[in-house]
C-alpha cells in the first residue's frame, strides 16, 4: 500500500497546471513526430536535451514521457491511412490497418489502435507502478557479471533478429561498438582512437549518431529515390467508428499485445519492432478469421498497437530501476537524467520520489490526453501529411544540424554528422539494419565496463562471468541465439 | 514576400538587441550541464549578481569531456590574451591533464580564485566486519587484490585519496585493485552487492546513503570532523595524516590584461565575503575554500606535484 | 476514397521485384570498407595496453575485439558478395526503393549536409541553415528558390531565437557583422 500512497503523491505533482501543460506539450509533440517521417521519439528528445539547463526536471521528464507515448499513437495514424509507418513499431499496424482503411473501415482501425494503445498504456503503466520499486531492490543483487551477460544476450539477439542477414546485422552491431570505444576510456583514463583530435576525447555523442543515422541518412536516401507523387490517403468520413463486433474481436488482442510488449520492452535490445511482430504472428495464429488476415483483420491492428505502447512503458522499467537503457529512447532519457546530475537506479526512488512518482502519474494522465487528442482530432493530424515534402525534409535537416551544433558548437560534430549520415545512406541502400548500431553504441561501453569490473573484482578469473545463476542462464541463451538458427537450417536441409 | 522581409528585418534587429545584452564576460564550463563545475560557475555568477558585485551579462559555454581538459584546451585556443574570459576547473583537472598527456599547462593560465571544496569519505557495507580505517587497511595490506575499492574516475581525487591512504598504510599504490565507477550511487550499489570492499566519494554524495543504513562511513579527509557527520573520524584521527579536498576554482585566460585580471580577483574576493555566496554554500553543502590570485597559483603548482607523484606511483603515468 | 490495392505486395519488404537493379551486382567495396574500418581499429588497439593489473583485460580489449570482428565480418561479406548475395534497398516513407538513384538530387542533398562544416562557425547558424534548407528543397525537386529562401530564413531565424532562449549555444546570429 506504500506504493499507492506514493502514487497519490505523484498525482499531486502531475496535476499541477504547469506539469499538465508540459504533459500536453509532450503529447502534442509526440503525436506530431509520430506522424512525420524521419523523426522519432529518441531524436526529438535528443534535440530537446538542452532545455534541461532551463527547465525543472519533473516538468522536463513529464514532457519527454508524453513524447514517448505520443509517438506510438501518432505512428499508427500514418500506418493506417497512408500505409507508411512513421515509426518502426508501427510497421505491423500498416499490414492490416491500411487494408482496413482501403476497405472503408479506416475509422474502426483507428479506433482499435487508439483504444488498444490506451488500454495497453494504462495496464503497462500499472505494471510499471507496482513492479518498479521491487525491481529497484534487485539492483543490490545484480552483479557486474549479470549485467555483462545481459548485454551479451542483447547483442546476440539484436544482431540475429534484426534484418535479413546475420552477417550484416553483426557488422551493424560491431560498427556501433567500434564508435562507442572512441574517446577517453572511463576505467583507465587512456585516450582511444582519437587520432589526436581534442574534441574526440569526449567520445562520439549519441545525439550526433542518432541525428546522422536517422534524420540525415534518411533524408539522403529519400532524396536519391524520391517518389514525388504522394501516397494516396484513405478517408474516414462518415464511417462507423466501432461496432460491438469490433470490440469483441479487439479486446483479447489488446491484452495479449500488452502481455508481450511490456516484458519485451524491458529487455535490452527488445525495442518495439520485435514485440509488435510477435503479437501480429500470434494474432494471426489464434484468430477465428484467418482468411481476413492480409485483407484487413482488426486483430492484426489491435494486437501490435497494444504491444508497441506496452513496450514503450516497458523500456522505462530497467531505466528507472537499474539505470539500464534498453533502447535509443531510453539512452537519451538517461542522458537527460545525467544532465540534471541524477542517476536513475534504486536510489532515485528514495532520493527523488516527487520526480519518479510525478513522472509515473503523468503517464496515466498523458494516456488519457492522447486518447482524447487522437480519436476525435485525427482529421487535424492527417493535415500534417500535406506539408510539401521538399520543405519538410529541408526543415528536418535544419533541426538536425541545430541539434548537432548546439551540443558543443564543435565543427568536429558536424563532420561526424556528414560521415555517419553517409553511412546511414549506404546502410539503407544495401539493407543493413540500423537498430544494432545504436544498441552497440549504447550497450557497448556498458558491456565493457561491466566486463572489466567483474574481472577486476574477480582478479582476472573468467569463471566469475558465469558465476551467478542469472549470468550463467543468460550466457547459455545468448549462445543458443547464435547456434540454433544455423543448426535448424542445416537440419531442415537434411530432412 | 513583403511580410517575410519585414519579419527578417525584425528578427535581425532583435538579434542585435540580444547580442548586445550578452557576452560581457565569457565563462567556460568544461563539463556537461548539471555537473559540479557547471553548478559552481552558474551559482557563483548568480551570487555575484545578487550581491551587486557584477551585474552585467554572462555568456556560458559548456564543453565537457576528459576531466575538463577538452574545455580548457578550447578556452586556451579562443581566449588567450582576452580580457573578461574565465574558466571553471578543479582538482580533477590537475590529474586529468597528466593522465591524458594533455598539452595544457595550468601554469599558463592566470589563477583568479579557489572557491569551494568538498571532502571525501571512505565507506564500506553496513554489515561489513570493518569498523575503522585501520581494520580496512590491515586487510588491504594482507591481500590488496582481493579487496577491490571503487570511486570516481581513474586518477581523479577519489583515486588519489585511496592511493594516499595506501601509502600511509605501507601498501604499494600499484598493487591496489581500484575500480572506477560512473557515479557515487553506482559505487554504493557495488558496495552493497559485494562487488567492492570499500568505496570513496564526496561527503554530500555518501551521507544520504549512510542515513538510509546502506553503508557505514569509516573516515573523512577533512582536517576536522564534519558537523553533519559527527561520528565519522578524520583520516588524521584514524592514524593516517592525510588532508584532501575536491576543490573547484576559477582561471582567467593566459595573457589576460593585468588590470582586468586584478579586477576579477577583486570581484571574487568580495564575493567570498558576501551573504549571497554564503547562502549558496549553505544550500549546496559546499565548504568555503577561498584563496585568491598568486597564492592560488602556488597551490595549483603544489597540487600538480603531489598528484603527479601519486599517479606515477600508481603506474598511471610514466 | 482511393481504389482498393491490386494485390498484397505493396507492404512487403522482401517481396522480390527488380530491387537489385539500382545496386551494382557485386558491391565488393562495402566489404572492403568494413575491413578497412576493422584495420583502423586494430591499428588503434596496437597502441593500447591489452592487460591490466587485476582485470587481466585492459583498455585495448574492446578496441581489438571490434576491430577484429569487423575485419572478419568484412571478409565474410566479400565472400557472400562473390557468391551472389543480393542487396535490396530498404523501404522508406516517400521513397521508391526499386527506383534508380537520382545522382543530382543525392549530391545536392549531400552538399547541404557538408556546407555547415565550412560555414557554421564563420557565418553563423541562421545563414548556414538557410543555405542548407534551400539545397535540400532543391534536391527534392522544389524549383521556387526564392520561396525556399524565405521559408528557410524565417525557420532558421525563429529556431535560432527559440533554441538560444532555451539555452543552446548556437553562436552569433551573423558573426561577420559581429553579432
Amino acid at each position: 500500500m506504500q506504493t499507492f500512497g506514493l502514487l497519490l503523491d505523484g498525482f499531486a505533482v502531475a496535476v499541477q497546471p504547469v506539469n499538465l501543460m508540459w504533459a500536453l506539450v509532450g503529447s502534442l509533440l509526440g503525436t506530431i513526430i509520430g506522424i512525420l517521417p524521419g523523426i522519432g521519439p529518441a531524436l526529438t528528445i535528443a534535440l530537446l536535451l538542452p532545455i534541461t539547463t532551463t527547465l525543472e526536471p519533473t516538468s522536463a521528464f513529464i514532457m519527454f514521457a508524453g513524447i514517448l507515448y505520443g509517438a506510438m499513437y501518432g505512428g499508427s495514424t500514418t500506418s493506417i491511412l497512408l500505409n507508411t509507418p512513421g515509426e518502426a513499431g508501427s510497421m505491423m499496424t500498416a499490414l492490416e490497418g491500411n487494408k482496413m482503411a482501403r476497405a472503408g473501415r479506416g475509422a474502426a482501425a483507428l479506433t482499435t489502435a487508439a483504444l488498444g494503445s490506451f488500454v495497453a498504456g494504462t495496464i503497462a503503466t500499472l505494471a510499471l507502478t507496482f513492479a518498479a520499486p521491487a525491481i529497484a531492490e534487485l539492483a543490490f543483487y545484480f552483479k557486474p557479471a549479470d549485467y555483462f551477460a545481459l548485454t551479451t544476450l542483447a547483442f546476440c539477439s539484436v544482431a540475429v533478429v534484426m534484418g535479413n542477414s546475420r552477417t550484416r546485422g553483426f557488422i551493424s552491431l560491431f560498427i556501433g561498438i567500434a564508435i562507442g570505444v572512441i574517446g577517453i576510456d572511463s576505467m583507465s583514463g587512456q585516450p582511444r582512437l582519437t587520432f589526436g583530435v581534442m574534441q574526440l576525447l569526449r567520445g562520439v555523442e549519441l545525439t550526433v549518431v542518432l541525428v546522422s543515422l536517422f534524420a540525415v541518412g534518411e533524408m539522403l536516401y529519400v532524396a536519391s529515390r524520391f517518389r514525388s507523387a504522394p501516397a494516396a490517403m484513405a478517408s474516414v468520413k462518415g464511417q462507423a467508428w466501432f461496432t460491438r463486433e469490433d470490440f469483441a474481436r479487439s479486446w483479447k488482442p489488446w491484452l495479449r499485445g500488452t502481455l508481450i510488449g511490456f516484458p519485451m520492452g524491458a529487455l535490452p535490445g527488445g525495442g518495439s519492432e520485435i514485440p509488435t511482430m510477435l503479437s501480429y504472428t500470434l494474432e494471426r495464429k489464434l484468430s477465428r478469421h484467418k482468411d481476413e488476415f492480409g485483407h484487413g483483420a482488426i486483430e492484426g491492428v489491435a494486437g501490435p498497437e497494444a504491444a508497441n505502447n506496452a513496450a514503450a512503458a516497458g523500456i522505462l522499467v530497467p531505466l528507472l530501476t537499474l539505470g539500464l537503457p534498453t533502447s535509443a529512447t531510453a539512452a537519451v532519457l538517461l542522458a537527460a537524467f545525467q544532465n540534471y546530475g541524477l542517476q536513475p537506479g534504486p536510489f532515485l526512488f528514495t532520493s527523488n520520489p516527487a520526480l519518479i512518482w510525478g513522472l509515473i502519474a503523468s503517464l496515466y494522465i498523458g494516456n488519457v490526453m492522447l486518447l482524447v487528442l487522437n480519436l476525435p482530432l485525427v482529421g487535424i493530424w492527417v493535415q500534417l501529411l500535406r506539408i510539401p515534402r521538399p520543405q519538410l525534409y529541408a526543415g528536418i535537416l535544419v533541426f538536425a544540424m541545430i541539434g548537432v551544433w548546439g551540443l558543443a558548437g564543435s565543427w568536429t560534430d558536424l563532420a561526424i554528422m556528414l560521415v555517419i549520415g553517409l553511412m546511414g545512406y549506404v546502410m539503407r541502400v544495401y539493407d543493413f539494419p540500423i537498430a544494432p548500431v545504436l544498441i552497440g553504441l549504447i550497450l557497448g561501453p556498458m558491456a565493457e565496463t561491466q566486463l572489466r569490473t567483474a574481472l577486476a573484482a574477480g582478479q582476472g578469473n573468467p569463471i566469475v562471468l558465469v558465476s551467478t545463476p542469472l549470468s550463467g542462464t543468460l550466457m547459455v541463451i545468448a549462445l543458443l541465439f547464435l547456434a540454433v538458427p544455423p543448426l535448424l537450417r542445416r537440419l531442415r536441409a537434411n530432412a | 514576400m513583403k511580410l517575410s522581409k519585414t519579419l527578417i528585418a525584425l528578427a535581425m534587429t532583435a538579434a542585435l538587441g540580444t547580442g548586445a545584452a550578452s557576452a560581457q564576460v565569457n565563462v567556460m564550463l568544461p563539463a556537461a550541464p548539471g555537473g559540479g563545475w557547471d553548478g559552481t560557475g552558474r551559482q557563483a555568477f548568480q551570487a555575484l549578481k545578487d550581491a551587486g558585485i557584477y551585474t552585467d551579462g554572462v555568456n556560458f559555454t559548456n564543453t565537457g569531456g576528459a576531466g575538463g581538459t577538452v574545455g580548457l584546451a578550447e578556452f586556451l585556443g579562443t581566449s588567450t590574451g582576452q580580457p573578461d574570459a574565465l574558466a571553471v576547473f578543479g582538482a580533477i583537472t590537475v590529474g586529468a591533464i597528466q593522465l591524458n598527456s594533455s598539452p595544457i599547462n595550468l601554469a599558463d593560465f592566470r589563477p583568479v580564485a579557489r572557491l569551494t571544496a568538498e571532502y571525501l569519505v571512505v565507506a564500506v557495507a553496513a554489515d561489513s566486519p570493518y569498523n575503522t580505517l585501520a581494520d580496512l587497511v590491515a586487510d588491504l595490506k594482507a591481500d590488496p587484490g582481493a579487496h577491490p575499492i571503487g570511486g570516481g574516475s581513474a586518477g581523479g581525487v577519489d583515486h588519489i585519496a585511496v592511493a594516499l591512504l595506501a601509502q600511509e598504510g605501507g601498501i604499494p599504490v600499484a598493487d591496489l585493485n581500484y575500480i572506477p565507477q560512473t557515479s557515487g550511487a553506482e559505487t554504493v550499489t557495488a558496495i552493497v552487492n559485494g562487488t567492492l570492499t570499500a568505496g570513496v566519494s564526496g561527503t554530500s554524495e555518501f551521507a544520504q546513503f549512510a542515513e538510509q543504513g546502506r553503508i557505514k562511513l569509516l573516515g573523512v579527509t577533512a582536517a576536522e570532523r564534519r558537523t553533519n557527520l559527527p561520528d565519522v573520524p578524520t583520516f588524521t584521527e584514524a592514524g593516517y595524516p592525510i588532508e584532501l579536498a575536491n576543490w573547484r576554482g576559477i582561471l582567467a585566460a593566459p595573457g589576460a590584461p593585468d588590470d582586468n585580471y586584478a579586477q576579477w580577483v577583486d570581484r571574487f574576493t568580495q564575493l567570498s565575503k558576501s551573504d549571497a555566496w554564503k547562502a549558496v554554500l549553505e544550500t549546496q553543502g559546499w565548504d568555503d575554500y577561498f584563496l585568491a590570485g598568486e597564492d592560488f597559483g602556488a597551490f595549483i603548482a603544489q597540487e600538480t606535484a603531489t598528484q603527479g607523484k601519486v599517479l606515477k606511483d600508481a603506474g598511471l603515468v610514466n | 476514397m482511393p481504389a482498393l490495392s491490386t494485390d498484397g505486395q505493396d507492404n512487403s519488404q522482401n517481396g522480390g521485384g527488380p530491387a537489385a537493379a539500382s545496386a551494382p551486382a557485386r558491391p565488393y567495396w562495402i566489404g572492403i570498407g568494413v575491413m578497412a574500418i576493422g584495420a583502423v581499429w586494430l591499428y588503434g588497439a596496437s597502441g593500447l595496453p591489452q592487460g591490466a593489473r587485476y582485470a587481466a583485460v585492459g583498455p585495448g580489449l574492446f578496441v581489438t575485439i571490434s576491430g577484429a570482428a569487423l575485419l572478419v565480418l568484412g571478409a565474410i561479406l566479400i565472400l557472400q558478395i562473390w557468391r551472389g548475395e543480393s542487396f535490396e534497398p530498404q523501404e522508406a516513407e516517400d521513397a521508391q526503393a526499386d527506383a534508380g538513384m537520382d545522382r543530382r538530387a543525392f549530391f545536392t542533398a549531400l552538399v547541404a549536409v557538408a556546407v555547415p562544416i565550412a560555414t557554421m562557425k564563420p557565418l553563423g547558424m541562421p545563414f548556414t541553415a538557410t543555405i542548407a534548407f534551400m539545397l535540400v528543397a532543391n534536391a527534392f525537386g522544389s524549383r521556387r528558390w526564392w520561396l525556399d529562401l524565405i521559408c528557410g530564413a524565417v525557420l532558421a531565424a525563429l529556431a535560432w531565437f527559440l533554441f538560444a532562449r532555451l539555452g543552446l549555444q548556437l553562436g552569433g546570429f551573423f558573426p561577420p557583422l559581429g553579432f
